[in-house]
């Protein structure tokens, strides 16, 4: 039952990862340089899960649950903007920034919130069933 | 051994079945909540109609054994029970517990997911309190009161 509790655990780390990745998103849907001052418009994250969980701590745990398998960065994702005041505007007056909805990214927050709930929901019936468990004894 | 005939009759090995039952359905159902939005995922889960059959025929051969409703359990295996090491029971989901297939090839049904949680957490929490009573019977008999 502990494998239960471990394999919630990895849906809530999944998740939390997810929300991370959104957050990153918003805050950086108008950053058009890197971290040197260069011009590098943010490409936006996707985050990408797959079945498994390689951290767990049981081999019942290893084999289930879900895991974070890649952060794609989406090099396509960039939007021209009509900006010719800009120094960073090119011949035809358009400078490159992240293609980020926001709109997009709130309602994937919302659902990563909604399953972050719903792998606590589970932590919490697989606890109640462990302290059941362990009532026997006492 | 006196102790293991104790614990080996009437209804605890049937109880301890339907509880190691429980506790490794738990994971199918944390791990198809896991990966509620994994692409290409499909929820896979236990028959609970089909436990109940293999638990009841065995029930029903020890009955019929020269014991007559003792001794331990013998449940035959089926697709999804089947022995694991040390007669213990090993899980092979193979129930799809199919809803409406997502865009992203996901058929998730949340809503039967919490119902078979709770429903899940109910189960063990019967059995368990069943053993209980069992277990201070059987305590109440060796210290030879009330």
């Amino acid at each position: 039952m502990y494998g239960a509790l471990d394999i919630s655990v990895s849906g809530m780390i999944a998740q939390r990862t997810r929300m991370e990745v959104i957050s990153a998103n918003i805050a950086n849907q108008n950053t058009i340089l890197d971290a040197d001052g260069n011009l590098s418009p943010y490409k936006r994250r996707h985050v990408m899960f797959s079945p498994g969980n390689p951290g767990a701590t049981s081999p019942a745990g290893r084999a289930m649950g879900v895991h974070v398998s890649e952060i794609y960065a989406n090099p396509d994702a960039i939007q021209w903007k009509w900006d010719p005041s800009s120094p960073y505007a090119n011949a035809d007056g358009y400078v490159p920034t992240p293609d980020i909805d926001s709109v997009t990214e709130q309602i994937n927050a919302m659902e990563a919130m909604r399953a972050y709930e719903a792998n606590i929901a589970a932590a919490e019936a697989t606890k109640a069933m462990m302290a059941q468990a362990l009532r026997l004894i006492a | 051994m006196f102790l293991t005939d104790v614990v080996n009759s009437g209804a605890i090995p049937a109880l301890s079945f339907a509880m190691s039952f429980a506790a490794r359905r738990q994971t199918i159902l944390a791990h198809n909540i896991a990966n509620l939005d994994t692409p290409n995922f499909q929820p896979t889960n236990v028959s609970t109609r089909d436990f109940q059959r293999v638990l009841g025929e065995a029930i029903d051969r020890r009955r019929a054994g020269p014991g007559v409703g003792r001794g331990p359990l013998q449940w035959k295996e089926t697709r999804e029970l089947r022995h694991g090491p040390g007669g213990s029971l090993r899980l092979n989901p193979q129930t799809a517990a199919s809803g409406i297939l997502f865009h992203d090839r996901n058929n998730r049904d949340l809503e039967r997911m919490m119902q078979d949680l709770a429903e899940n957490v109910g189960v063990f929490r019967v059995v368990t309190d069943l053993l209980r009573s069992q277990f201070s019977q059987i305590k109440d008999a060796i210290a030879e009161r009330v």
